[in-house]
């Protein structure tokens, strides 16, 4: 039986040398790549996801051991079936038009992706009309809003309603997040989710995805 | 007791050569790195480049020459004194001396009579300036909250309408736009009575948080600061990155890459019009590694606030940091910790103009009535400090001692009597010294409670005449005031 403790360790370790070279090792041995991506990288993402949320872990190790994550997919990629990788939802996230803050919302697009889902970080100060663009183009699942001022919160009521207006409201689920928004603004505009941080936006998406 | 203006500088981070090091350093970011910006700053940019700078239009990198910097950041004055309308509170900030006061932008406050934890409002503001009116130890209202009940075009105006009204102490607030701005200059020559009258006393002035912490410039706040600038409102230059997520996780890190930030906005205002009066703006911060949210009440972030202070003396222009931005989320023994530490380094550290240090709890995003005055007898014990011990004849009073002899006492001594209001901190009332008995009398409140009762009686006495009737009707006459 192929060790795959030993590559959880190391990737909760955020040793990339190891992990790597772990992960080859399996390759050679002929382990299944579907065994090497569930019972040993998401399984370790697993734990390192609640330990980030017990406060056992800094954001700083977390966001690491996400590449290192990253990486290894990368080299068990030509070995997985479609759909056993990646496609998991397409994320458009941004900051809306007006709003320059972009910590929070990188923080979320970061976890999103380490989480295994196609995330599209459009940047910050976006027009309702580009995260409507954004969302054609990119045939997106999901589209996430960040703000941070009281002042911007409005530019995410007329971003929800440029979606509707533009036909695509039932294309996507919409959430959004920010110091000042709550869950019940997130229900006043019509948007299908609200999370608090990081951590708790990551479920929600999966909650949200067929 | 009067205690502001007190000489700071007793704690001192940075030795003379760490000062020389970080500085150093600092220039040779903005020489190697140097800055980036987006569209809308063409002009700026032009500018510069005329002046000397190196620009690359397809990196949108702006790089500075040391030269060029050192006899630009040389215009600015080294004394900036911010005008109260009263006289009773002029900020003279220059070398050490320390003032402190409010900040913010808060958008939740805790009520004062339901306790609830809901959005702050412009009615808010106004009753937070006529409580800090009456705070002794609180020097300069900086607007601690916005008006989310009002609509977003409105704000800047009414703003400084609301603060204006409550207090004749010194009144900061950012603008939103260019047109804030001059709006917000016509609202005050008004009160002023006149645009020269306020350009040379100014009551009034501006915060733009001109940098995009690490290294980039905002271009709304970079316009506003210019046009602040050409118009000689003094104009506090906020930077403010987190340690570890927007400037490096090393203390010595963050405020070389402050002290570049710092220089490159000096040196654009100073060739925007040469002898303006501004303020070094860095404020040195920590993200929380467990969330990245900003962590206020970090120790560090008095060490590296009195740190950059000295950083600012170093090149000779007065600085506007920060000190007591709590993580708690009420006022507890928490945020009286992290705001004590904070506010006395800062203090001890020399910083010119504190915000942030009364009032705040939550990361920056909440006030509470009862915090104002809890921060109140914070910052008063910590002007205290600066005071120092005075060492001579008079105070040594060995003929006081004599005279009494063995086995007297002093409470009669017409020297007791002499040095009682200077030589004793007796605080605001918020904290509690008389014996238990009485304490339980009175309902055994805790210092929370009685924050509140005093915030209480200071907001029922009668409302202070800060704006004559004359000015009010000129100002309702040009714009639409909510209050
Ligand atoms: C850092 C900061 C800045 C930096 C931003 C740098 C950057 N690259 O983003 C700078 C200095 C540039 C800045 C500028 C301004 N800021 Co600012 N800023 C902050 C500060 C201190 C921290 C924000 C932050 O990065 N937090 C860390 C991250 C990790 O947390 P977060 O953003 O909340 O994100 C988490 C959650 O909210 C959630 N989340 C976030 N987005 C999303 C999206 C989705 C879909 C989901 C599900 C979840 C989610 O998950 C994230 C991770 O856990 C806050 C105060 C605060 N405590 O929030 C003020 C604050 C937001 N700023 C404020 C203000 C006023 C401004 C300015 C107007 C000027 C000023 N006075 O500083 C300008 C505005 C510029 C503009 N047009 O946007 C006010 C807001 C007041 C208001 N009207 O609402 C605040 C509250 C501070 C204050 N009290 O003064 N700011």
């Amino acid at each position: 039986m192929f060790n795959f403790t030993a590559i959880t360790e190391a990737l909760i370790a955020c040793d990339q040398d190891k992990v790597l070279e772990l992960v080859e090792a399996g390759l050679r041995q002929a382990v299944p790549a579907k065994d090497l991506l569930d019972l040993g990288l998401i399984a370790g993402m697993d734990v390192i996801g609640e330990r980030m949320e017990k406060e056992e872990m800094f954001i700083p190790e977390v966001l690491m051991a996400a590449m290192v994550m990253s990486a290894a997919v990368d080299l068990l990629k030509p070995r997985l079936a479609e759909g056993e990788v990646g496609a998991k939802g397409k994320v458009v996230i941004g900051t809306v038009k007006g709003d320059l803050h972009d910590i929070g919302k990188n923080l979320v697009a970061m976890m999103l992706k380490s989480a295994g889902l196609e995330v599209h970080n459009i940047g910050v100060d976006i027009a309702p009309e580009r995260f409507v663009e954004e969302i054609k183009v990119k045939k997106a699942d999901i589209l996430a809003l960040s703000a941070l001022l009281t002042t911007t919160m409005p530019m995410m009521r007329e971003t929800v309603a440029a979606v509707v207006e533009a036909g695509v409201r039932n294309q996507v689920k919409i959430l959004v997040g920010g110091a000042p928004v709550t869950q019940a603004f997130a229900d006043e505009i019509g948007a299908d989710g609200y999370a608090a941080d990081a951590g708790s936006a990551t479920k929600l998406v999966k909650s949200l995805l067929p | 007791m009067d205690l502001k203006g007190l000489a700071g500088g007793q704690y001192k981070p940075l030795s003379e050569k760490d000062i020389q090091t970080i500085h150093e350093a600092a220039l040779g970011i903005l020489e190697k790195t140097g800055f980036t910006y987006e569209s809308g700053l063409e002009a700026t940019a032009g500018m510069l480049e005329a002046a000397g700078a190196r620009i690359d239009r397809t990196a949108a990198r702006i790089r500075f020459p040391r030269k060029f910097v050192l006899d630009h950041i040389r215009k600015a004055p080294r004394t900036v004194v911010l005008y109260s309308r009263t006289g009773r509170d002029d900020l003279d900030l220059t070398e050490n001396r320390v003032y402190l006061g409010t900040g913010g932008a808060a958008i939740r406050v805790i009520d004062l009579e339901t306790g609830e934890y809901r959005p702050t409002t412009l009615k808010d503001l106004y009753l937070l300036a006529r409580l800090v009116d009456k705070l002794d130890h609180i020097h300069f209202f900086l607007r601690p909250c916005i008006p989310t009940d009002i609509p977003e075009d409105a704000y800047d105006v009414n703003m400084f309408y609301a603060c204006m009204k409550g207090t004749g102490k010194h009144v900061m607030s950012g603008v939103n736009n260019i047109d804030g701005f001059h709006k917000v200059l016509d609202l005050a020559s008004i009160v002023a009575g006149g645009r020269e009258k306020l350009i040379e006393r100014p009551f009034i002035s501006i915060i733009t948080s001109f940098a995009i912490s690490p290294l980039k410039l905002c271009t709304a706040s970079t316009l506003i600061m210019q046009e602040a600038i050409r118009h000689r409102i003094p104009v506090a230059l906020s930077c403010a990155p987190m340690a570890g997520s927007t400037s490096p996780i090393t203390m010595a890190a963050t405020l070389a890459q402050i002290h570049a930030e710092q220089l490159a906005g000096i040196t654009i205002c100073q060739m925007t019009n040469p002898g303006a009066p501004l303020l070094y703006g860095g404020i040195p911060g920590r993200a929380n590694l467990n969330t990245m949210g900003y962590l206020g009440g970090a120790v560090e972030c008095g060490m590296m606030n009195a740190a950059i202070h000295q950083m600012a003396h170093h090149i000779g222009v007065p600085n506007y940091n920060s000190s007591a931005l709590t993580d708690s989320k009420i006022p507890d023994q928490q945020a009286a910790w992290e705001k004590g530490m904070t506010t006395l380094l800062t203090a001890m550290g020399g910083c010119n103009y504190v915000h942030h240090a009364a009032g705040m709890l939550d990361s920056m995003v909440g006030v509470a009535y009862e915090q104002y005055v809890i921060d109140d007898e914070i910052i008063g014990m910590s002007c205290k400090v600066l005071k120092g011990i005075d060492v001579d004849p008079e105070h040594l009073a060995l003929e006081v001692i004599d005279s009494v002899g063995p086995g007297g006492n002093f409470m009669t001594h017409a020297h007791t009597l002499r040095h009682m209001r200077t030589e004793y901190f007796n605080g605001n009332g918020v904290s509690d010294r008389r014996s238990r008995n009485k304490w339980e009398q009175d309902g055994g409140l805790d210092a929370r409670e009685r924050g509140r009762q005093i915030a209480r009686k200071i907001l029922s006495a009668p409302e202070l005449p800060f704006l004559s009737e004359a000015a009010d009707k000129a100002i309702r006459r040009k714009f639409t005031i909510h209050l």
